[in-house]
């Protein structure tokens, strides 16, 4: 059974970072008082994570606890590669969402957002201690990045962070799908042959659970109360998905075949599948459970709708996709491919995804208004 | 107190109770009792600054009469909802009997204000005894008692496998206090 661990000695490396974290939170404008009495802790749950690598070529084998006792290059390589791209996550959100606290519809919003983003950087700072502990130079090099590059700037290694969000409408919709990805991410990680990486994941998706209820009570909040019409909310589910879809990867992906030889990284059900993994298509495999799990959602959502309003669904996976085999081919929210001019692309765009137009109606008119449920609570 | 509820800790014990505890959770939390649409709209309602008004509509939920209490019991309860921080207390052991008289109320009052204290419940309290946590039973609010049955819920928060933590946006401790209570009560 679970026993967190909480690491209470820090090395020279990582006490170094934490100087870095802290000009960092200046720079985006984080104030660290708004943490209250919330700690950074480093947190590993080893029971969980297991002693035998569970798959891959060194199935059986005792997971490896230090670098050196990953056998291959390639192999350390891999799993820095994971571990900064998780890390980059976890800082850009809150580089994307932090301005968003000024505006909260109620306390409990603004205290639930808050709480979502010290998380976010407490999993980011898990990921920079693995970072700076276990992989040398390399690390160290590599967790300076995670505070180098900026959503801002377009600079964060997956397109979803980079996108801004503007209002609290994106900020539901993106810890709805990108953090249900997130969630996924985290999973398939949960049972790495790299124990320190796995045992981070317990802790990790524990918090992660409360992000994606407060995106789904957020969106069933605001369906519910009427006031944005589906058909505007309907744009902005096409508009996240797409890309909450592509921060699966490629299709047939060869990395993720060599992750899951390495037994780096996971199925999304490596414990509970009972085949033998598709080695060709694992970000497939996983595309499709969390699409399944999005469409699930979306029925809940979508029939807290008032009546006469218009039933929310999931676009087409081939809808608007920026990676794999549908990257930058014309198929519209329903899947068809579509036919028409550069022109006319454009005004179907335009049709189902928000326009300047709908953000300046969205901000400006509709939020002025009670627009989710219990907004009539806060104070001005 | 709390170091003796909680050194003999068997968290294999557990494992049933872990097992089933999402479960658990929807029995109690979205039963006729649970109120679950009641418990949240308090979740958004009660909020800074605390009015005699919020308190009322906590007492609704709960279940409780109206308070009986003089002015300055409520001030002294209201100023403490601001000053108290998690998982301290102490602070109750300076209030007045009249303030102290009714834990289950004052619980509550701390839950909504401060999201991490949970709410004292007899079949809570049932639930952590089947879980080897005695707790003894108390009416008034006894800090020892009182924060032996914080600490214990924190502790099953933190040995608890990620599988428990269901997407909800409820505090975690209401998580594992309204699947304690349905466990308490089976």
């Amino acid at each position: 059974m679970a026993d967190a661990e909480i690491v209470g000695d820090y090395t020279q490396n990582f006490e170094a970072w934490i100087d870095d974290f802290s000009e960092w939170q200046t720079r985006i404008g984080f104030d660290p008082s708004w943490l209250g009495d919330y700690r950074f802790d480093i947190k590993f749950d080893w029971d969980t994570a297991g002693d035998a690598i569970e798959f891959g070529d060194f199935e059986g084998r005792p997971k490896w606890e230090r670098r050196m006792q990953v056998p291959q290059q390639t192999i350390r390589d891999a799993i820095v590669n994971m571990v900064s791209v998780q890390g980059d996550t976890e800082f850009a959100s809150v580089e994307q969402q932090n301005h968003l606290l000024a505006s909260a519809p109620t306390e409990y919003d603004r205290k639930s957002a808050l709480r979502i983003m010290c998380e976010e950087q407490r999993h980011g700072w898990q990921m920079a201690y693995l970072l700076c502990t276990f992989f040398g130079e390399q690390g160290v090099r590599e967790a300076a990045k995670l505070l180098e590059r900026n959503a801002q700037e377009g600079t964060r290694i997956l397109g979803s962070f980079n996108e801004p969000i503007d209002h609290w409408l994106d900020f539901f919709m993106f810890t709805h799908f990108i953090d249900r990805d997130g969630k996924y991410q985290l999973k398939m990680l949960s049972t790495s042959s790299f124990k320190p990486l796995a045992a981070s994941m317990g802790p990790m998706l524990k918090e992660e659970s409360f992000h994606l209820g407060t995106g789904a009570n957020g969106l069933r909040r605001v369906v519910k109360q009427g006031v944005i019409p589906c058909e505007l909310v309907q744009k902005y589910v096409n508009k996240w998905v797409s890309t909450g879809l592509d921060l699966f990867g490629t299709d047939d992906s060869s990395s993720a075949e060599w992750a899951y030889v390495y037994g780096v990284k996971g199925r999304y059900d490596e414990r509970e599948a009972q085949q033998p993994a598709d080695r060709e298509h694992l970000n497939e495999a996983s595309r499709d459970l969390y699409f399944q799990e999005l469409r699930d959602e979306m029925r809940r959502i979508s029939k807290v709708r008032k009546k006469g309003e218009p039933e929310l669904y999931i676009p087409s996976d081939r809808f608007k996709r920026g990676i794999g085999k549908y990257a930058g081919k014309r198929y519209t929210v329903h899947g068809e491919e579509f036919e028409g001019d550069d022109a006319a692309w454009d005004e179907y765009l335009s049709a189902v995804l928000p326009s300047e137009e709908d953000e300046e109606k969205l901000v400006n008119e509709y939020m002025k208004e009670e627009w989710i449920q219990y907004r009539e609570w806060k104070g001005d | 107190m709390q170091h003796v509820a909680l050194s003999s800790f068997d968290k294999e014990r557990c494992g049933p109770f872990f097992d089933m505890l999402t479960d658990y959770f929807h029995q109690h939390h979205h039963s006729e009792q649970g109120n679950a649409e009641g418990y949240e709209e308090l979740l958004y309602r009660v909020r800074r600054p605390y009015t005699p008004e919020m308190l009322d509509m906590i007492d609704v939920w709960m279940g409780l009469d109206k308070r009986d209490w003089r002015e300055e019991t409520q001030r002294e309860v209201m100023l403490a909802l601001y000053a108290i921080r998690y998982p301290d207390t102490l602070l109750l052991e300076s209030f007045t009997d009249k303030a102290r008289s009714d834990l289950r109320r004052l619980s509550a009052y701390l839950h909504f204000t401060n999201h991490t204290y949970a709410i004292w419940d007899e079949d809570t309290r049932m639930g952590l005894a089947k879980l080897g946590i005695e707790i003894p039973s108390t009416e008034s609010a006894d800090p020892f008692v009182y924060g032996a049955y914080v600490s214990a819920i924190e502790l099953l928060k933190d040995v608890a496998p990620f599988t428990c933590f269901i997407e909800h946006d409820v505090p975690r401790q209401r998580l594992f206090q309204a699947a304690l209570a349905a466990y308490g009560r089976e």
